[in-house]
């Protein structure tokens, strides 16, 4: 039997930097095909030239025994390719059976709309899938795991044969997760492929019919999910070079410096923490489980509802991110497009916006000093840029972010609150960050650090606090932190009771 | 030539309004058939009242705002400076009296748009109706010693010692340049200074380019709109100053109309991007220039003085076309050659 999906031999570059090298990749009929690789493999980047979304430098799509060429969106839609993405791409004004029917609309003479046999029709799909959603309710009113299922109904009403599902669980419950498992098996029995991204083992080895492994943009193995166990897939998608050796050196820590009583707000509730001077804290937990938000709670960029929060024994007016920036706290956030670059600035002046805050009542820049700093940073960070006055975006991910951390040095901070700092900047990259994570502890820094990344935070820090639905469930000692026993408590698989 | 070449898309890339003015000027002096010296330096007399609202104009255009307000709020502000004046008889608290009630006019859209977070679109709009609609209201309703003798025009009184100062300054000369034409510069010298050597000038082109990144680099972003707010108006309330000083009165029903436009237009032509954080200060004075031109080119030509506005839309639709497009057709020319090649 000729397989459903067979991609030979891809090749993709961004900029001159190769993100594929010559990736082979099969999914054959009726199974569901787990897609793995740590962040920045290419698991998207082999994705993308399916949906039409970017073009391949090299290689060939074959898809039901037809090749597909020049991809577009329309075409692979029309071959029944659909991609479910992690953002959601459903309209929340819209009812439920409009967004199904978007621009596919059943109309009567003169362009009018049928709505009611519309309706009819996604009632009758949701009954069939054994989904309950009201097809005349606003989309905005759904649950995230309604819109999750909605999204697969849409690429099923579109014909769909083959269904790239990327991370569908991260926001949903573990009823939720069973109920979706249960109807791609359904599905899967009808004869629908799916290609399942994730990182999450114990999912993957619950649904998935075979595996592909991708690590640095080459296919390292692929095979049948029953012949291997989630440890050896870890193992694959990890490598034996991710850091080379263990960077981790103990400290001696100082005075506590960010003490949080009972500090709650939305999405963190009840946090008690004592963060010491010299300290680096990961916080970690699913996405949605608080982490996130706490740091941006502590920096006064969300409002807090309750509780106390003190840095260097003084307490911080919190709700203010100038109050929060006097008391020295720095906040590097996720998301670095969205949150840090200002794109229209050369770099230097993006490495001193926030000084600038601090230091506003003198108005004049005095611009030969920043040149003078910038040298220093640029050396103590590794910055390679050839002049301080290229835009910020003609930089890498990575040195764009060495420039983020450097504008909130600039402000002398001695509390550092890293939100995902490595996200979406390449391996070397993130081991150069990481190191310099290390160093700044040295020189007394109290940092912490919020991310996914498991294996990176056994490198850096000296506890782990693990998050599950706003609250710290689980303080992890150096020595304890593992990608396993984080994932145990961050998922609330085991109480704490258990554990001990 | 390949350098000349590349020295000249830089220069377009990055001082494209210097080239359009360039262009204006060049058809403009052979139009006018041999150019004076005065008749160039007159150029900024009469860009003086636009340029200086544009400046304020650009200032909210960098933060990504717009301030629709400002031609109505010159008819307000000039209305009233006269009506001081008339009623005080004195030069300097007209002056003061021009600043700070355009300053307060602009701090009201500022307060709306900054603090309450309204579109400041709406805001502006309005504010645009509310202003002139005032001016002419007050205009109708007040004592005529007050608005200097009529009732639909807000006239400076000869009789107070004061005019000949006001109006002598509005039409006086200093080293061959008109004093208004000396103004505009030094404010558009202050503004250039205040977007490139300042950290509150770089907070505008940060708010403006991204708003959220803005934020979390502590930037205090409802504050510094509401600021820029009130630092167009205080630009408007110079702008209405030499208003009355050039002309010795004010029309609430015509003074400062389409003005909005004009300096919106001034400010895109000058190069400033219309979606924020983007575009040089100085370009402003030349977009404003580049207006005067044809208005002067039509005069120049004898021609229809209705003509005038379908040629300066023609005009910012060519500069804008030439601004966006370009590059994309340049790119696409470039990506052909290298194909066949």
């Amino acid at each position: 039997m000729p397989h459903l999906l067979e991609m030979n031999q891809i090749y993709k570059a961004f900029g001159g930097v190769p993100v594929l090298n010559g990736v082979d990749f099969t999914v054959e009929k009726g199974e569901i095909h787990a897609l793995l690789g740590e962040n920045g493999a290419g698991k998207s980047t082999l994705m993308n030239p399916l949906t039409g979304v970017h073009p391949l430098d090299r290689g060939s799509i074959t898809f039901d025994g037809a090749a597909l060429e020049h991809i577009t969106i329309p075409k692979s839609e029309a071959a029944g390719i659909a991609f479910v993405h992690q953002e959601l791409n459903l309209i929340n004004d819209l009812r439920v059976y409009e967004n199904l029917f978007l621009n596919r609309e059943l109309t009567g003479p003169l362009g009018r709309l049928k709505k009611r046999e519309m309706s009819q029709i996604a009632r009758d799909l949701f009954s069939e899938l054994g989904v309950s959603i009201d097809p005349n309710a606003l989309v905005s009113s759904l649950k995230t795991s309604e819109k999750q299922l909605l999204e697969i109904c849409k690429a099923l009403h579109r014909k769909a044969r083959l269904i790239i599902l990327d991370e569908p669980t991260t926001s949903l419950s573990n009823e939720e997760i069973d109920r979706l498992f249960s109807i791609l098996r359904d599905l899967k029995e009808k004869g629908t492929s799916f290609i399942f991204i994730s990182h999450k083992m114990p999912e993957i080895f619950a649904v998935a019919d075979r595996y592909t492994v991708l690590r640095n943009g080459t296919m390292v193995q692929s095979g049948d999910i029953r012949d291997i166990t989630p440890a050896e897939v870890t193992k694959l998608m990890v490598g034996g070079s991710f850091f080379g050796a263990n960077a981790y050196q103990e400290r001696p820590l100082g005075e506590p410096v960010l003490e949080l009583r009972n500090f709650s707000g939305r999405g963190f509730q009840n946090i008690d923490l004592t963060v010491r001077k010299g300290e680096i804290l990961g916080l970690t937990g699913l996405q949605g489980s608080g982490s996130s938000e706490l740091l941006q709670g502590v920096f006064g960029a969300v409002p807090v509802t309750g509780g106390t929060l003190r840095i260097n024994g003084k307490p911080v007016k919190s709700g203010s991110i100038h109050k929060a920036m006097k008391a020295r706290a720095a906040m590097l956030p996720a998301d670095r497009k969205e949150n840090s670059v200002v794109p229209d600035m050369t770099l230097l002046e993006n490495m001193y916006l926030s000084e600038h805050t601090l230091s506003a009542s003198k108005l004049p820049i005095r611009k030969k000093a920043e040149l003078a700093r910038y040298e220093k940073q640029k050396e103590l960070l590794d910055i390679k840029a050839a002049s301080p006055e290229l835009l910020i975006t003609s930089l890498s991910g990575g040195n764009q972010q060495k420039v983020f951390l450097a504008r909130w040095l600039n402000t002398d901070a001695e509390l550092l609150l890293l939100d995902n700092p490595t996200q979406g900047i390449d391996v070397g990259a993130k081991a150069e960050i990481y190191q310099l994570i290390l160093q700044l502890a040295q020189a007394g820094k109290t940092i912490l650090v919020n991310t996914l990344e498991i294996p990176e935070l056994q490198q850096v820090a000296d506890r782990c606090a693990v998050f599950y639905e706003g609250e710290i469930v689980k303080i992890l000692p150096h020595e304890d932190i593992d990608e396993h026993t984080v994932m145990l408590y961050s998922t609330n698989a085991i109480s704490q009771e258990e554990a001990v | 030539m390949k350098n000349v070449q590349k020295t000249l898309s830089r220069l377009w890339s990055g001082y494209s309004f210097i080239v359009i003015f360039a262009v204006i000027f060049i058809f403009y002096w052979f139009a006018s058939s041999g150019l004076t010296w005065g008749g160039t330096t007159n150029i900024l007399r009469h860009s003086a009242v636009i340029g200086l609202i544009a400046l304020g104009e650009g200032l909210v255009i960098i933060t990504g705002e717009i301030d629709l307000s400002v031609g109505s709020m010159m008819a307000f502000v000039a209305g009233f400076s006269v009506v001081v004046f008339n009623a005080t008889q004195s030069t300097v608290l007209t002056l003061l009296f021009a600043l700070i009630c355009g300053g307060l006019c602009g701090l009201l859209n500022g307060v709306l748009v900054g603090v309450a977070k309204m579109p400041s679109f709406i805001v502006t709009l309005a504010t645009m109706l509310i202003y002139r609609s005032l001016a002419q209201y007050f205009c109708q309703q007040m004592d005529t010693a007050l608005t200097g003798g009529g009732n639909s025009l807000f006239k400076m009184s000869r009789e107070i010692g004061g005019y000949d100062l006001l109006y002598g300054f509005g039409n006086g000369k200093l080293l061959t340049v008109p004093n208004v034409g000396w103004v505009l510069l030094v404010f558009t010298v202050g503004c250039v200074y205040l977007a490139t050597s300042t950290k509150f000038g770089k907070k505008l082109y940060a708010i403006g380019s991204n708003e959220k990144a803005a934020r979390l680099a502590g930037i205090h972003v409802p504050l510094n709109r509401t600021v820029v707010f009130a630092l167009c108006g205080v630009m408007v309330g110079l702008g209405s100053f030499l208003w009355i000083c050039m002309n010795g009165s004010a029309d609430p029903a015509t003074s400062g109309s389409s003005y909005e436009m004009y300096a919106i237009a001034a400010v895109v032509l000058g190069g400033i991007s219309m979606s924020g954080g983007k575009g040089r200060t100085v370009g402003i004075l030349f977009g404003a220039m580049s207006y005067t031109i044809i208005d002067k080119i039509i005069v120049a030509l004898k021609m229809d003085s209705l003509i005038n506005d379908t040629i300066k839309g023609v005009i910012l639709i060519v500069a804008i076309l030439v601004q966006t497009a370009g590059p994309e057709i340049k790119a696409k020319v470039q990506g052909l050659r290298k194909a066949k090649a």
